[in-house]
């Protein structure tokens, strides 16, 4: 259905609603499709007119509509005149109509009037973090800075998570603005991107470069670099903090896999009592160990290969300078088949200890507790993204020091070269985050168009230092 | 034609002929004739006559002057609105705004809506009583065109009614329950015992309890029917459990007179433990054959948000056999979770029961889950399946081969 060019006359309107199949949803296509054409308010404004003639009352979806077309084009006084009608017609508006007035208003001279709405949406309902964004933008492009930081910080006090052009906003207005506090709160953001393990993107990053380099009297200076495999950043020298936990966090992380992970709400759902049980007495009296291999994982890496050998492949390249190794596996291993042959398997477990769980019970989740148990230098081995285990833990917080523990500790290992032989993909030696030490900043940053898992870090930093 | 005509009224707009104008006329027909007969006497190129000049804010002095009196009057005083009386008048915004709500809630309803803890999940409660009141309009709605239709055909001069002659008085149901029940109250002294686990309560919603409930409903009246029906037990029910209130609401009166067998022992307690096979999808074993010597359990639980492993633990926990249905074997699975209803595991059993037939209980899967019936057992159609594969097999590994060359220059 394609708008009209031209406001219409009530007859032209009645005209086209009888051509049209279903004439009682007439009104609502027409303006849907005005608004997906852009068409000019006047004309709109003919559909209204022509409604309220002929029943006495525009209905409310369709005020709506009309005030998402007035929006759309930026027509402030119209907004307004539409407010005042639904104001006047119904008590409370829906949570919709509110974002869009907000949406409409703060882009105008009239963006006081969008906090006041901001605030009547309050009333029934946690406003939507973009009308939030919405006024944020507002305030700080007034210069009220203060304003902008109440609405930010009781966005998070709620639970809303701001978006990033929001967090950008804040660094894009504050540049060349002086004030401690000012300083205070943007350093406060930065902290949080920290704490919840965003990556800001190229813009946003650049957008922090500016701000840093604008501080009047702050002698900052910001680089673009990629850090070195040993954690240092080669502009100034700078070593990045290591990935390791502290003694509460490590803690902490290992009683919550073993409570949540490995027992959850039932023990058996993935190994019984007694096998976890005889597990813990296995690595108690082998501990520490070096590296945990995930064996059945590991196996599959070659898949035109016996899985054993391709098993022995990997504890020989790991087994060197007297590791410490553990490899665990499911007890069909143990049977004589195609796929395990017993010589393999004996000659393996001269060179590794190895558990071997029931066929029906999950072993990353021993891994998991293997690994934890042998303290902070030691590593697992497994292709897996673990995000299963990740997501049986409740909060968030806890999944935060999973990540950053993960990043740490996991080799991952890969095929390579002509010959395809098996690589490894030695764990991170430092931390991924955000991080400062008074007068240095380095920051991850991802580019906009690179595709990013939530398993991959990005490898670009920003290194921002203090002459 | 269309772009002549526009060229012409670019050029009669654009002050050549300043009196032009398009009285009356439609865009897309321009009429040649018409513009060059133009007489000086017409308007300025408004599309209208003053006279009936369009007002475009009329509709806002229409929406204003409906405003009854009294109201804005009463406006001015804020009464302080209770969250109940705030959340309906939200509500009926959110219809007004065409969102999906229903037009009536009760009290519990309104309740449960305001407990949803996020806003996603209000939302979706809404949609759920909306499609359920959607349901229930449009079968009353049937229910009435149907009773008007008999009252027309008693309206109309029947025939003289022939006297009918049968042997048999009218009376098909409850002859049909009786024989039923018959059958039922055999089946609880000689009948082969089928368990039905109700200790799943922490793991479902209310929701999902009251779907399974629903689905035990089903099965129960299958059973009935069926030529020779299973001795349902229901293991575990607590008096006080939502299930037992579900079952109550469900069944009414009725629940007191079915014969099944309730007890809130489990089927350990009841049964010799070697003679219990626990069927979930989980199980690492397949079941070959319906054995008849055997008590099989059904975990009652509808689980929507897939959690894996929760009736197996179940039966590990208690060294329990267990058996999962050889849905791979028979059928060429295509989408969806291998859990089936409640119901679809009755009929599957009764029929495996009866028949000892694979390919007729295995009808029973939703036909949107599989493609098609394996007819020979796998392991005979190894020998094929494996030419296939390496068939595939060798040709994905060429398509490797040539890829990576394709790639390559691009980079």
């Amino acid at each position: 259905l394609q708008p009209p060019e031209k406001p219409l006359q009530a007859e032209e309107w009645n005209r086209l609603r009888e051509n049209f199949q279903l004439p009682e949803i007439f009104e609502e296509v027409m303006l849907n499709s005005m608004i997906r054409c852009n068409s000019h308010i006047d004309v709109a404004k003919s559909l209204l007119t022509h409604m309220a003639k002929r029943n006495g009352d525009v209905a409310y979806n369709m005020l709506v509509k009309y005030l998402t077309l007035c929006v759309q084009q930026g027509q402030v006084s119209e907004i307004l005149d539409v407010y005042d009608i639904m104001k006047a017609r119904f008590k409370i508006l829906e949570i919709g109509a509110y974002n869009l007035l907000i949406k409409g208003l703060s882009n105008s001279d009239q963006w006081r009037m969008a906090l006041t709405i901001l605030e009547e949406a309050k009333k029934i309902m946690i406003p939507s973090r973009t009308g939030y964004e919405s006024c944020i933008k507002a305030a700080s492009r007034h210069q009220e800075t203060k304003l902008a930081f109440e609405l930010y910080n009781e966005m998070l006090a709620k639970n809303v998570v701001p978006t990033l052009d929001v967090l950008q906003s804040f660094f894009d207005f504050s540049k060349g603005m002086k004030g401690a506090e000012l300083q205070k709160e943007l350093f406060g953001i930065l902290l949080y991107l920290r704490e919840n393990q965003i990556y800001p993107h190229e813009t946003f990053m650049r957008s922090i470069k500016l701000w840093f380099e604008s501080i009047p009297g702050g002698n900052w200076r910001g680089h673009l670099t990629n850090i070195k495999d040993s954690g240092q950043c080669p502009v100034c020298n700078h070593q990045l903090e290591d990935s390791d936990l502290t003694e509460e966090e490590y803690n902490n992380l290992s009683e919550r896999i073993i409570r949540d992970v490995i027992h959850g709400t039932d023990t058996f759902r993935k190994t019984s009592p007694q096998e976890f049980e005889a597990f813990q007495t296995f690595v108690e009296n082998r501990l520490p160990f070096d590296i945990v291999i995930d064996g059945l994982n590991v196996s599959h890496i070659k898949p035109r290969r016996m899985q054993c050998e391709n098993l022995l492949d990997a504890i020989n390249c790991l087994a060197k300078e007297n590791a410490r190794l553990l490899v665990l596996g499911r007890k069909h291993m143990l049977t004589n088949s195609a796929n395990w042959k017993r010589e393999i398997m004996k000659e393996m477990q001269s060179k590794a200890d190895f558990f071997f769980a029931e066929n029906i019970s999950e072993d990353d989740t021993f891994l998991l507790y293997a690994t934890l148990r042998s303290g902070k230098h030691c590593k697992f081995v497994t292709r897996d993204f673990l995000r299963d285990h990740k997501a049986c833990l409740s909060d968030s917080l806890t999944r935060h020091l999973f990540r950053k523990w993960q990043r740490g500790h996991q080799t991952a290992l890969f095929l390579s070269g002509e010959g395809r032989r098996i690589k490894f993909a030695p764990a991170f030696r430092y931390d991924c985050v955000v991080q400062t030490t008074g007068d240095t900043w380095h920051i991850p940053y991802k580019d906009v168009f690179e595709e990013k898992y939530s398993y991959q870090v990005p490898r670009k930093w920003l290194c921002i230092q203090q002459k | 034609m269309q772009s002549a005509n526009m060229l012409l009224k670019k050029i009669v707009r654009s002050s050549v002929l300043p009196f032009a104008a398009q009285h009356g006329m439609k865009k897309d027909l321009f009429p040649l004739s018409r513009t060059l007969s133009l007489s000086l006497c017409l308007k300025q190129d408004n599309s209208c006559k003053p006279s009936e000049k369009l007002d475009l804010d009329a509709w806002k002095k229409v929406m204003k002057s409906g405003l009854p009196e009294e109201v804005s009057e009463t406006v001015p005083e804020p009464q302080e609105l209770s969250s109940l009386a705030a959340a309906r008048q939200t509500l009926e915004m959110w219809r007004l705004a065409g969102r999906s709500v229903p037009e009536n809630m009760s009290e519990e309803q309104m309740k449960t809506f305001m407990e949803c803890p996020s806003k996603s999940a209000k939302k979706k409660y809404l949609r759920f009583l909306y499609l359920k009141e959607l349901y229930r309009k449009n079968d009353k709605r049937k229910m009435e065109e149907k009773r008007e239709r008999k009252l027309e055909e008693r309206e109309q001069p029947s025939k003289p009614e022939e006297t009918k002659k049968s042997p048999f008085v009218c009376l098909w149901a409850s002859t049909m329950d009786k024989a039923y029940n018959w059958r039922a109250a055999q089946s609880m002294i000689f009948g082969q015992p089928l368990i039905f686990d109700m200790s799943f309560e922490k793991e479902m919603s209310a929701r999902e309890v009251a779907n399974t409930v629903k689905q035990l409903a089903l099965s129960e009246g299958c059973n009935r029917r069926s030529a020779d029906p299973f001795h349902i037990h229901f293991c575990n029910l607590k008096d006080d459990s939502l299930y037992h209130k579900e079952f109550v609401k469900q069944y009414r009166e009725a629940w007191g007179k079915l014969l099944i067998t309730v007890t809130d022992r489990c089927y350990t307690e009841v049964f010799p433990k070697d003679k219990l096979v626990y069927l979930t999808a989980d199980s690492p074993k397949v079941m070959k054959t319906f054995d008849h010597d055997k008590i099989y359990i059904v975990g009652s639980m509808v689980d929507k948000s897939i959690k894996r492993g929760v009736s197996l633990a179940r039966a590990k926990r208690l060294g329990l056999e267990t058996a999962a249905l050889p849905l791979e074997k028979y059928l060429l699975w295509n989408t969806g979770a291998k859990n089936l209803t409640l119901d679809q595991m009755m009929h599957i059993l009764l029929t495996l029961k009866d028949t000892a037939d694979w390919k007729k209980a295995l009808e029973f899967v939703p036909k949107r889950k599989y493609c098609g019936f394996v007819n020979k057992p796998v392991n005979e159609l190894r020998k094929t399946l494996d030419l296939m594969n390496t068939l595939k097999f060798g040709k994905r590994q060429q398509e490797v081969q040539k890829e990576p060359a394709k790639n390559y220059p691009k980079k």
